[in-house]
């Protein structure tokens, strides 16, 4: 069953601003964790993020982005425009395509300065114009404007695992018909209430973070967006369009544990994997690869490798595992956007990317964790996973397409 | 769309904690909310609030203490729901949650920036911080019920209630959860709603405007009934324009494009709708979509239409809480004394003295997204 293909991918993050320069720069073992310049980081536990090069990023085309653009939706945009194109698709006129964003902090960096304002000034502060972004699905909004979307439109905010329950939704979508096109995935952009946040639950590395390693002590946040173009398969093979990947199905439970905290036996991510696989019609033997959640906190890790042997037992150890976020960061809400359109360059490329900052073995962790440089591996179904705040966890399993 | 039931409801609004306590609003003609949500240095926003609301009436103190208010808000609202709703599911697995909600954490997040900017970076709060993420609400209630199901919040402004709706139903047609909680929730927060007070949106003295509102409306609803079922979710569809985040979108489309989906994924024509929750909010500019999107689908046809959300406040609780009074008056639970709308005062039938058997329940955001669904007697 590939009925849902993956016929675009637009991708910007630290390491690129665009699908190949991540790829490719990913695969090759960089990180684009770096010291932050967005704001002052004085007083803070850390003071790197994966952030974005705004002033390299170009315009998505002339008069695309509003007057009060923010990072996120800027970022959206260009997601979208390098998605569109990607799949060869025009969009011009009104487009009754389907749009599922997972959404995040949005306007809120830009609008923090009117909250300082606010703050010390009173009700005449100056920057409300900034305040109209704010809402979660303000990116959406933004997104559909620019193309002249006219589609159901969903803004998904269950915190990390936003993206990842938007791409499976919208396969879902185009899979029931509702639309024969749907944009999916997601932006987050760096603010200060999500680092000091983070700082503050202790939950962050003064290094660049090291997933699945020894010496983790935390994440490194960061900022990007992903726009993943979801096609019927006969409307895609008709109009002679290559796809990526097929979406195969998608689980979303709740741990039902803690807000913060991950449930240790790995007991309730394996219902979410669980979930995916019985989805999409895929037996655990059938995962060559899975793009892990990974953010290199000290329970997280172990917790989700737990998840992965009870349903894939004696295998995990020889199963490729890595995940992105030492090379991008978290994203938050669009991370699972992104790993996503990773999974799905892993798969029509052959090739799993590594775990950057990987390097000592934990034993807690069994995992071949692809060290270093991304290995050309033969991935017919893949897994993407992302375990969130308030125990919101999903997973999206995707599969060559024959 | 396969039918999904609902089983039961609960509700806090500006009206009380409780369904009891909504009916008999619904029920007296006199009933206004109380308006006015203070701030500091300036005058009281137009916010219908839930000032009684105490949730150490109805949780146990500990569990009360450790929740922020939306997340107080839905878990009473829900544990109503659940009191109600007969045997559940024994696998709390198949349980699932989804809420819409346009405000939620904006009071946690404005007091983690507050000791940001103000005092120092380093001592902003731990214990805040899970809380401002919009989902809290929603996963709060999944830990403290032990909900194991699907968990899905959505941010859709206005009509995130709704979407939670529609999207609970088709976590049930699609076997993903024997049993959904599905709401609508918002706090009331001063700098958020001082927002929409600077930008002209919401209702001032001798102006019109909307009024924002501040609760949590819940359905629970099942493939199953129930012992007592309130209604039936027969369709729904969803839609958008393109429009600014904080705009209206200049025509109905929208909104036409998912009613008409709606009335077509519960296979009725228009024509045997009796009764329409109406989405205006006091602002003109709603107004005239929803009257363009009358005539077009009702042409000469005539149900009645009701709008409470101006009373009792709009956000993706006023959604919800739609929903909930459709339910109720589809049952024939509780009759309404007031909130025929004026924009529609000449195309809708005046209210029905018996309990309409159908109901078409309406949302347009700011932004563009529109919903519709279809719910009748059960």
């Amino acid at each position: 069953m590939d009925d849902v293909w993956i016929t675009g991918i637009g991708l910007l993050t630290a390491l690129g601003p665009d699908r190949e320069t991540t790829w490719r720069r990913l695969t090759a073992g960089e990180t684009g964790i770096r010291p932050i310049t967005l704001f002052d980081t004085t007083g803070f536990r850390t003071t790197l993020a994966a952030q974005v090069d705004v002033a390299s990023l170009p315009d998505p085309q002339p008069g695309l982005l509003p007057r009060h653009s923010t990072r996120a939706t800027h970022f959206a945009l260009l997601a979208a425009r390098e998605a569109i194109d990607d799949a060869g698709l025009r969009a011009s006129g009104e487009l009754p395509w389907g749009l599922v964003f997972g959404g995040g902090t949005a306007g809120l960096f830009e609008a923090e300065d009117f909250v300082a304002r606010r703050l010390r000034h009173g009700p005449r502060a100056r920057g409300l114009g900034t305040f109209l972004e704010v809402p979660q699905d303000a990116p959406a909004d933004r997104v559909a404007a620019a193309f002249s979307l006219i589609g159901p439109r969903l803004t998904v905010t269950t915190a990390c695992s936003s993206s990842t329950i938007a791409v499976g939704r919208a396969a879902e979508m185009v899979r029931e018909g509702e639309v024969d096109v749907a944009l999916a995935g997601g932006s987050d952009a760096l603010c200060r209430l999500t680092f000091a946040g983070f700082n503050s639950l202790r939950a962050v590395d003064s290094e660049p973070c090291k997933p699945f390693d020894r010496r983790r002590k935390g994440l490194s946040l960061g900022e990007g967006a992903a726009v993943l173009v979801l096609e019927r398969a006969d409307r895609a093979r008709a109009r002679g369009a290559r796809a990526y990947a097929a979406v195969r199905g998608y689980g979303v439970t709740n741990d039902a544990f803690h807000m913060t905290q991950p449930e240790p036996t790995g007991a309730a991510w394996e219902r979410t994997v669980r979930a995916a696989l019985a989805d999409g019609g895929v037996t655990p033997e059938a995962i060559d690869y899975i793009n892990a959640h990974g953010t290199a906190t000290e329970q997280t890790d172990p917790a989700e490798c737990a998840a992965y042997a009870r349903v894939f037992g004696a295998r995990l150890a020889q199963m490729p595992v890595s995940t992105v976020k030492g090379a991008l960061g978290h994203c938050l809400c669009g991370a699972g956007g992104i790993e996503a359109a990773i999974t799905a360059l892993a798969i029509s490329r052959q090739t799993a990317p590594p775990t950057v900052g990987f390097a000592e073995a934990d034993p807690a962790c069994p995992i071949d964790p692809v060290a270093a440089r991304g290995r050309q591996v033969r991935i017919r179904t893949a897994l993407s996973c992302s375990f969130a705040f308030g125990g919101n966890s999903a997973a999206i399993a995707l599969e060559a397409v024959r | 769309m396969s039918a999904v039931f609902v089983r039961s409801i609960g509700i806090v609004s500006g009206a009380g904690t409780g369904v009891e306590r909504l009916c008999s609003a619904l029920a007296d003609p006199a009933w206004q909310p109380r308006i006015g949500l203070d701030r500091p240095d300036a005058p009281p926003l137009a916010v219908v609030t839930c000032h009684d609301f105490s949730a150490k009436d109805h949780l146990p103190p500990l569990v009360a203490r450790r929740l922020d208010r939306p997340a107080r808000l839905l878990a009473v609202a829900a544990r109503e729901a659940l009191a109600g709703g007969g045997t559940l599911p024994s696998d709390r697995d198949r349980i699932g949650v989804t809420a819409g909600t346009w405000t939620a954490g904006t009071e946690a997040l404005f007091e983690v920036l507050r000791v940001v900017f103000l005092a120092s970076p380093d001592e902003a709060p731990p214990m805040q911080f899970p809380s401002t993420v919009a989902n809290a609400p929603a996963s709060q209630l999944a830990l403290l019920e032990k909900l194991g199901g699907p968990n899905v919040t959505f941010a859709e402004k206005q009509v995130g209630g709704l979407r939670a709706i529609s999207e609970a139903a088709r976590l049930l047609t699609h076997g993903r959860a024997d049993a959904v909680l599905a709401a609508g929730v918002d706090e009331a927060q001063w700098l958020n709603a001082e927002g929409f007070e600077r930008l002209g949106s919401l209702r001032r003295a001798g102006s019109p405007g909307m009024v924002m509102g501040e609760g949590a409306g819940v359905l629970l609803l099942g493939i199953e009934g129930g012992p007592n079922p309130y209604a039936r979710i027969l369709g729904a569809g969803s839609s958008s324009a393109v429009a600014p985040p904080h705009l209206y979108p200049g025509t109905g489309g929208a909104l036409l494009r998912a009613c008409r989906q709606a009335l077509e994924s519960a296979a009725m024509k228009a024509d045997e709708i009796d009764l329409v929750v109406s989405c205006s909010n006091g602002i003109p500019a709603l107004a005239r979509i929803e009257r363009d999107v009358w005539q077009e689908l009702f042409r000469a046809g005539r149900p009645a239409a009701v709008a409470v959300t101006e009373r009792l406040g709009d956000g993706a609780f006023g959604g919800a809480a739609r929903a909930v009074i459709a339910a109720l008056l589809v049952s024939g639970r509780a009759s309404l004394a007031w909130g025929v709308p004026e924009h529609l005062a000449d195309l809708a039938s005046p209210l029905p003295t018996s309990a309409p058997r159908s109901a078409l329940v309406v949302g347009q955001a700011g932004g563009g997204s529109a919903i519709a669904l279809v719910l009748t007697a059960p």
